[in-house]
C-alpha cells in the first residue's frame, strides 16, 4: 500500500527529473550542418590519407618505368654480342620489370581495398578518381612494356585497367549505381582476389611476385 | 510524407529533406538525450551527433524498427558513451584535486521529493537509469526501449522494476512521512 503510494508520487515527481527546456532546433542544426561540412573538408587528408600516399608512389614508378623503357637498347648490336651478354640482358631487363609490376600491383591492390571501404563509408571519389589516373598510367606503361610477355600477368593489368578507368571516369558527385558497378566489377573478374595472389606479401621483391 | 518516403529522398541527396527528418524527429531525440544528461551544452552535443550518425548511416537503415526508435538508439547510446566519458574525467579531478566527497544530504536539508528522487535517479546505474527514464519518464515502451538498448523487452521490464525497487529504498522515509 505504501510502496502503491510512494510509487505514485514516484512517477510524478519523476516527470520533472531534468525537464528538458525548448530544443533550440535551429541552433542545433547550424551545429550539424558546421560539423559535417568540416568533416566533408577534412575527409580527404584524414581519411583517404593513404590513397595520396599511393598516389605518390605510382607517381615515382611511372617515372621509373619510362625511364626503364627509355634504358632499355631495341636496336642490334653493331658487334656480334658474346653468348653471355645476350642471355643476361634480357634477364636483367625482365627482374626490373617484375620489380616494377609487383609494386604496381600492390600499390593497385591497396588503392582498390580502400576505395572499396571508402565508397561504403562515403568516401571522397575525386581523389580517388585522380590516383586511379595516376595507376592507369602505370599500367599502361607496363601493359606496353616489351617485358610484358607474361601472359597471367597481362590479363591481370587488363582487367586492372577496366576497373582502373571505371574509377578515373568517375564524376565528382557519381551515382551510387556506377560506384555498384565498379565493386560489381572487382568482385566479377576476382580481380582483387587474383591482385592479392599476385602481390608477395612480404617486402618488395620479384620472388613469387607474379 | 512518411519516414520511408522522407529516407528516400534524403538518400537520393535531397537537403530538403534532411531538415525535414531532423524537424520531425529532433525533439524526442533533444528531450531523451537532455533527460539523460540534465545540462543544455551537452544535450546539443548529443542531439547533434545523433543526427550526424543517422544521416551518415541512413543507408543502412532497414525499416525493422520505426525510425524514431531507430534514432532514439544512436541518441541514447551517444548519451550513455558521452556520460561515461564526463564521470570518467570528474573522477579524476576529484582524485587529483583531493576533494572530500560530497556527504549524503539529510532527509532534512533536502526536503523535496523531487529534488532526493532526482539524485536518487542520478545515482542509479547506467542501465537502470536509462530504461527509467525512458519508460516512467519519457513514455516509451519496452519494445522500443528493447530495441533501442538493445535488449529483450523482458530484460527492460526487468531492470524497471529494479529501478523503481532501488528509488523506493533510497525514497523510504518519505513513505513513511
Amino acid at each position: 500500500m505504501l510502496d502503491d503510494r510512494l510509487d505514485d508520487q514516484l512517477r510524478d515527481a519523476a516527470k520533472d527529473y531534468n525537464d528538458p527546456p525548448e530544443t533550440p532546433r535551429e541552433q542545433i542544426w547550424a551545429r550539424i550542418v558546421a560539423e559535417r561540412a568540416e568533416k566533408t573538408e577534412k575527409r580527404p587528408l584524414r581519411h583517404l590519407r593513404p590513397l595520396r600516399w599511393a598516389a605518390g608512389i605510382a607517381a615515382v614508378l611511372a617515372l621509373g618505368i619510362g625511364l626503364g623503357r627509355l634504358s632499355i637498347d631495341t636496336t642490334p648490336p653493331v658487334t656480334a654480342p658474346a653468348p653471355i651478354a645476350t642471355a643476361t640482358t634480357p634477364r636483367v631487363s625482365n627482374a626490373a620489370y617484375q620489380v616494377a609490376t609487383a609494386e604496381h600491383l600492390s600499390q593497385s591492390e591497396a588503392f582498390l581495398t580502400l576505395f572499396r571501404a571508402s565508397v561504403r563509408q562515403g568516401g571522397n571519389e575525386q581523389l580517388a578518381s585522380a590516383t586511379a589516373r595516376q595507376l592507369l598510367a602505370t599500367n599502361r606503361l607496363l601493359l606496353d612494356s616489351p617485358a610484358a610477355n607474361d601472359g597471367k600477368t597481362r590479363l591481370l593489368l587488363q582487367d586492372l585497367e577496366l576497373v582502373l578507368a571505371e574509377i578515373a571516369q568517375l564524376s565528382p558527385q557519381p551515382r551510387s549505381r556506377d560506384l555498384d558497378l565498379i565493386t560489381e566489377g572487382l568482385e566479377r573478374g576476382g580481380v582483387m582476389s587474383r591482385l592479392r595472389t599476385a602481390v608477395p606479401s612480404g617486402p618488395s621483391t620479384t620472388q613469387g611476385a607474379l | 510524407m512518411d519516414d520511408q518516403e522522407l529516407i528516400g529522398r534524403v538518400l537520393a541527396g535531397d537537403p530538403s529533406a534532411e531538415r525535414a527528418l531532423y524537424d520531425a524527429h529532433v525533439d524526442r531525440v533533444f528531450r531523451l538525450v537532455y533527460r539523460m544528461a540534465g545540462d543544455l551544452d551537452r544535450a546539443q552535443d548529443y542531439t547533434q551527433e545523433t543526427f550526424i550518425r543517422a544521416f551518415a548511416r541512413l543507408g543502412e537503415f532497414r525499416g525493422e524498427a520505426a525510425l524514431s526508435t531507430w534514432l532514439g538508439s544512436i541518441a541514447i547510446s551517444i548519451a550513455l558513451n558521452g556520460l561515461r566519458k564526463v564521470r570518467r574525467l570528474r573522477d579524476r579531478e576529484v582524485a587529483l584535486d583531493d576533494v572530500p566527497p560530497m556527504g549524503r544530504m539529510t532527509p532534512e536539508a533536502e526536503p523535496d521529493l523531487k529534488v532526493r528522487l532526482a539524485q536518487a535517479i542520478d545515482r542509479l546505474p547506467d542501465g537502470y537509469r536509462a530504461v527509467f527514464v525512458m519508460h516512467d519518464v519519457e513514455g516509451y515502451t519496452h519494445e522500443e526501449i528493447g530495441t533501442s538498448l538493445g535488449v529483450h523487452p523482458g530484460t527492460s521490464k526487468a531492470q524497471l522494476f529494479r529501478a523503481r525497487a532501488r528509488l523506493r529504498d533510497a525514497l523510504a522515509d518519505f513513505a513513511k512521512e
